[in-house]
């Protein structure tokens, strides 16, 4: 009985005539919710809930909107700013984000291309001059270090579901994911802490003061043909303190704010601190990318100071003649020899050639 | 099957390692021969190795202006990792449940709160930080330090951090990648200066009872 049955309903989909009228039904059975979708040419039907899910939107009747939950914005239900928040968070910082990024890694390349490193008018001279202590350069390196995760991991976050998942998938993206939100959250404190330690370790010697306007005017020697002059830092090196200093101080302020939800802040302030935590990453990403090149590849003799805390006299003559001058003057030069001999290579004679231990430094 | 591997083969073979390799040291320290001192003692000095043994948890007051970085790292990463180690936990369930059944027969202590687990690691990392830095950036430690010392570290610090990674549990591909951090870590353990976190005392303790037999303070 069932197996003819069953050879019945199987033969009405092979009859041409029953298929068309089983589409036709099909069609016709979908017709309501196409039409709905289309909107305006049907006619309104009011639904009743809509006046109490519009108050309860706007917040209108809010005296009746209770919650167990005694904390700011607890009563508040819909979030209508969320939208503007989603469509900021998905459209525009992921587009402006990339488009910064890209622009600065294109000038870095052309200024390269171009310009090539900038060297010394004068070659390096072996004789040294000390710049920065152990403890100096070790705020520098564990902020630089905490920086780069923490924009390895921001960005993983950011550009995570635009860029990486058509590239890797969802499922490794979102282990990624998961294990970049931990670690962004784990180091986030400890830039603050280095920041503080920067903050007040540098503060002295970045107090903005006459000269570096002038500086400023010539575009750090670019416009021009004399010397320019700067101090023990210039003003684009003060300029970069700053921008680390109060821009990292709005990063790790709005990023603690977000780590931190239940301090009594509302849905406003968390907002807000996304939106500035966000952007002055992305600014700070991209202004670093620019020191990180100026500090290595762009600028001979640069990134030794930060390496072996020592500088070549001629840099120093060349970037911060100022401060040369008071080094000359309070005799703080050392030999290639002895400078050698400090950074514990072993020098078996005292040449009056310096030109080797310039090619090894070079 | 690599999670297979992890969980069960390779997690044997990096306990045994690290096991019959401490022990082999702390034996080989112990039991190693040594000249006899044929001078008369003038104390015991059994009291001189206790001393010394907690007597060098404080830095010697003339070297506390050249070594402060270092005092300040070393104790903010000791006493973090220490913490976390044994009371973040999952570490205490794991090792109650897996490495000795200690929930069979009723040995187990309380976990800290999460706050202090954040607090504890945010410590160890920063003090782990400070110390390699300065290792690199200090020409004398520099000098001194051999690619062990980098070795270990960067190992330590890899460790820390995937585990910090894998911390919501959500992913146990994250776990298996601290899992598999720390294998590699156990194995490396015994044949690199990680070994001073089981012969720090007997080191001071022989040092403080050869000083206590000749009736130096120290």
């Amino acid at each position: 009985m069932s197996n003819s049955f069953m050879l019945k309903h199987s033969q009405i989909f092979t009859r041409p005539i029953y298929c068309v009228i089983y589409l036709l039904l099909l069609f016709c059975l979908f017709l309501p919710f196409s039409a709905s979708a289309s909107g305006p040419a049907t006619s309104k039907v009011n639904n009743p809930a809509n006046d109490l899910w519009m108050s309860v939107r706007h917040n209108t009747e809010s005296g009746k909107i209770t919650s167990q939950v005694k904390s700011l914005d607890s009563t508040v239900l819909i979030n209508s700013r969320a939208e503007q928040w989603t469509w900021f968070r998905m459209t525009l910082l992921i587009k402006y984000s990339i488009v910064a990024l890209v622009l600065m890694i294109i000038v870095i390349l052309l200024i390269f291309l171009i310009r090539g490193k900038i060297k010394l008018q004068n070659g390096l001279s072996g004789n040294m001059v000390h710049r920065f202590t152990d403890y100096e350069r070790i705020i520098h390196w564990m902020l630089a270090i905490l920086f780069i995760f923490l924009a390895t991991t921001g960005l993983i976050l950011l550009f995570g579901r635009p860029l990486l998942i058509p590239i890797l998938g969802q499922e490794v993206v979102a282990i990624m994911a998961s294990a970049s939100k931990e670690g962004h959250n784990l180091f986030g404190p400890l830039f603050f802490v280095s920041l503080i330690l920067m903050l007040f370790r540098f503060i002295k010697r970045n107090i903005y003061e006459r000269g570096d306007l002038t500086w400023l005017l010539r575009g750090g020697g670019m416009i021009g043909k004399s010397h320019v002059t700067g101090g023990f830092f210039n003003m684009g090196e003060k300029t970069w303190y700053w921008m680390v200093i109060l821009i990292g101080l709005a990063i790790s302020v709005s990023g603690l704010t977000l780590v931190s939800p239940s301090l009594g802040q509302g849905r406003l302030i968390m907002e807000l601190s996304h939106v500035i935590h966000s952007v002055a990453a992305i600014i700070l990403i991209t202004v670093a990318l620019g020191h990180m090149y100026l500090a290595s590849k762009g600028t001979e003799g640069t990134l030794e100071s930060m390496k072996t805390g020592y500088v070549d006299i001629k840099w120093a003559e060349e970037h911060h003649d100022r401060w040369a001058k008071e080094c000359h003057e309070n005799n703080k030069i050392i030999s290639a020899q002895d400078y050698a001999r400090l950074q514990g290579k072993n020098i078996p004679n005292q040449s009056p050639d310096q030109s080797s231990l310039v090619e090894e430094r070079k | 099957m690599i999670a297979g591997f992890i969980d069960g083969p390779l997690w044997y073979f990096s306990l045994t390692v690290f096991c019959i390799g401490v022990l082999w040291k702390l034996a080989s320290i112990i039991f190693g021969k040594r000249k006899n001192d044929l001078s008369v003692a003038r104390a015991s000095g059994i009291p001189g190795a206790i001393k010394t043994v907690f007597s060098r948890f404080k830095a010697d007051k003339g070297m506390v202006p050249h070594i402060r970085v270092q005092i300040v790292a070393g104790y903010m990463f000791h006493l973090g990792l220490f913490a976390v180690l044994f009371f973040a936990a999952p570490h205490i369930l794991f090792i109650e449940e897996n490495l000795f059944n200690l929930d069979k027969i009723g040995i187990n202590w309380l976990a800290m709160p999460h706050w202090a687990f954040i607090v504890a690691s945010e410590f160890a990392f920063l003090g782990l930080l400070m110390l390699w830095l300065h290792r690199l950036m200090n020409p004398v430690s520099r000098l001194i330090s051999t690619a062990d010392d980098h070795i270990a570290a960067i190992l330590t610090f890899v460790v820390m951090l995937t585990g910090c990674m894998a911390l919501l549990e959500g992913f146990s591909e994250l776990r298996l990648l601290h899992r598999f951090c720390v294998e590699l870590f156990l194995i490396y353990f015994p044949f690199s200066r990680l070994i001073h976190a089981f012969t720090f005392i007997p080191s001071r303790a022989f040092t403080g009872a050869w000083f206590g037999r000749r009736g130096i303070s120290s």
